[in-house]
């Protein structure tokens, strides 16, 4: 099983769970997996062209996705994936 | 105690005043407390559409149905994930360490929001597992358009403690 770590905005989808376990031979396949367990959750990390929204990265251990083969990157039991969006903040309360 | 060189301080002003009154935002990155390098980073919010902001809303802008994503940008900033993962890579490969985030505030003053912390607390969570070191947030102020002030805090426990900068 692949480890799947959820920011707090996703929480929702997956019942409030901050981790969940996902299979798949690469990180599409894993998000696919992932949202036919918990529907919605590809819609919010991929945007239309089914690519990673330009305000996330996917982590695949340490190494953004981005920077290996995106999402046909192999993954493997025991590895760990973190969806993490981009630093964000604002001046309003 | 973050020390920044004139260089790096002039341009995160004059990229506060580029981008004015929209936010900007980006990295510092260094060694021990001395800053050697920074990154511009683009506030994509400006270009977030409703429906995209609304699937994914960091900084609780949906609320305000009222402002454009162009006023959004005016009062809050999103960093272009992919720029911020180039920066972390760029500064892994010249064996820096991401040392800072900064962003302006084009209207108030240079304290982190509600907002500010929120999002902090929340990259906190994750930022150990991922090897990231805790970052300082810098703030650049442009309330007085003259007279910008920079500040610096630590934010953890939901709680922002000032960090001395230094012009060097």
């Amino acid at each position: 099983m692949i480890t799947v770590r959820i920011p707090t905005p996703l929480r929702p989808m997956t019942g409030g769970k901050s981790e969940v376990e996902g299979t798949g031979a690469s990180i599409g396949e894993l998000i696919e997996q992932l949202n036919a367990t918990h529907p919605g959750l590809k819609d919010r990390i991929c945007d239309e062209q089914g690519e990673i929204r330009r305000f996330i990265n996917v982590y695949l251990n340490e190494e953004d996705i981005r920077f290996l083969t995106g999402k046909d990157t192999p993954v493997k039991d025991g590895d760990e994936v973190s969806i993490v969006p981009a630093i964000a903040g604002g001046s309003h309360d | 105690m973050l020390s920044i060189p004139s260089e790096i301080w002039e341009d995160m002003i004059e990229h506060a005043r580029l981008l004015d009154p929209h936010e900007c935002c980006g990295i510092l990155a260094g060694r021990d407390t001395v800053m050697t390098e920074h990154y511009r980073i683009t506030n994509i919010l400006a270009k977030m559409s409703d429906a995209e902001l609304a699937r994914f809303d960091q900084a609780k802008l949906s609320d305000l149905t009222q402002l454009s994503p162009e006023e959004r940008a005016d009062i809050a900033f999103q960093m272009d994930a992919q720029e911020m993962s180039q920066a972390q890579k760029d500064i892994r490969q010249k064996g820096l360490t991401l040392k800072a985030f900064y962003h302006s505030h084009t209207f108030s003053p240079a304290r982190p929001s509600t907002t500010d912390i929120t999002i902090a607390m929340e990259f906190e969570s994750y930022r150990e597992k991922l090897n990231i070191p805790e970052p300082v947030h810098v703030i650049i102020s442009l309330q007085d358009k003259m007279n910008p002030i920079i500040r610096a805090y630590r934010i953890q426990h939901s709680t922002a403690t000032e960090v001395p900068v230094e012009r060097r």
